[in-house]
């Protein structure tokens, strides 16, 4: 596996959410996968942030692109407005997904060398995962 | 007609969530279809949730068959994997 993976951007109205999902999923997928947390304001409040969701896509993005989960829809606001201003719209997807179940599945996904489609793919099937 | 095969494994632990990672990660790197069958549950080997949803046990046998070009090398790889899996959690 020479080629880039996928990295993650985990955006959560709550930095501690955010780390522990990001903490969870590296854990899972065996640590081989960029997994930035975007939680909490700029202010260390509860709530979003463009500016950190930014950053986590810069960050978490090696060449093959990032897949963002958002916690809560009104995480999509935020997620939103960044990647209009980001451009490449091909290279960043919006998952629509259980937070840390998404997350789990994106990264092990990630880490086995699926695109960005297949991760965002992996991501939106965690839906449909049954616990019990 | 692409090859297919199978081997079976009893769990010396259970199957917790790193396990369950380091499966799917594994096979997802094989072109085959891959599953893991525990009890009257079958589960797709590359979806890391439904790994975890079989809820396998130690002691539990477990069946690993693939179809595939790389059927073979897909089930000694996850065989490998769950034969490493112990009594500590995880």
């Amino acid at each position: 596996m020479s080629r880039a993976t996928v990295g993650i951007v985990l955006v959560s109205h709550s930095a501690e959410l955010a780390q522990g999902a990001a903490h969870l999923a590296g854990q899972v997928s065996g640590g081989t996968v960029t997994i930035i947390a975007a939680g909490g304001t700029d202010e260390g409040d509860l709530g979003t942030s463009a500016a950190k969701v930014s950053r986590g896509l810069s960050q978490a993005d090696s060449g093959a692109g990032v897949v963002v989960l958002p916690d809560l829809g009104s995480a999509v606001l935020t997620v939103r407005a960044v990647l209009e201003d980001h451009g490449d719209a091909t290279s960043v997807l919006l998952a629509d997904a259980p937070f840390v179940e998404g997350a789990v599945a994106a990264t092990v996904a990630a880490a086995s060398g699926g695109d960005v489609k297949a991760v965002a793919a992996a991501a939106e099937e965690a839906r449909h995962a049954r616990k019990l | 007609m692409p090859a297919s095969y199978e081997q079976e494994i009893t769990l010396e632990g259970d199957l917790h969530a790193r396990p369950a990672g380091a499966l799917a990660v594994a096979a997802g790197r094989f072109a085959s279809a891959v599953s893991v069958t525990a009890g009257s549950h079958t589960a797709d080997a590359k979806s890391v949730l439904g790994v975890m949803g079989l809820g396998a046990t130690s002691g539990q046998h477990l069946t690993v068959k693939a179809a595939g070009p790389d059927a073979r090398e897909a089930v000694a790889a996850l065989i490998d994997i769950l034969g490493h899996v112990t009594k500590v959690g995880g």
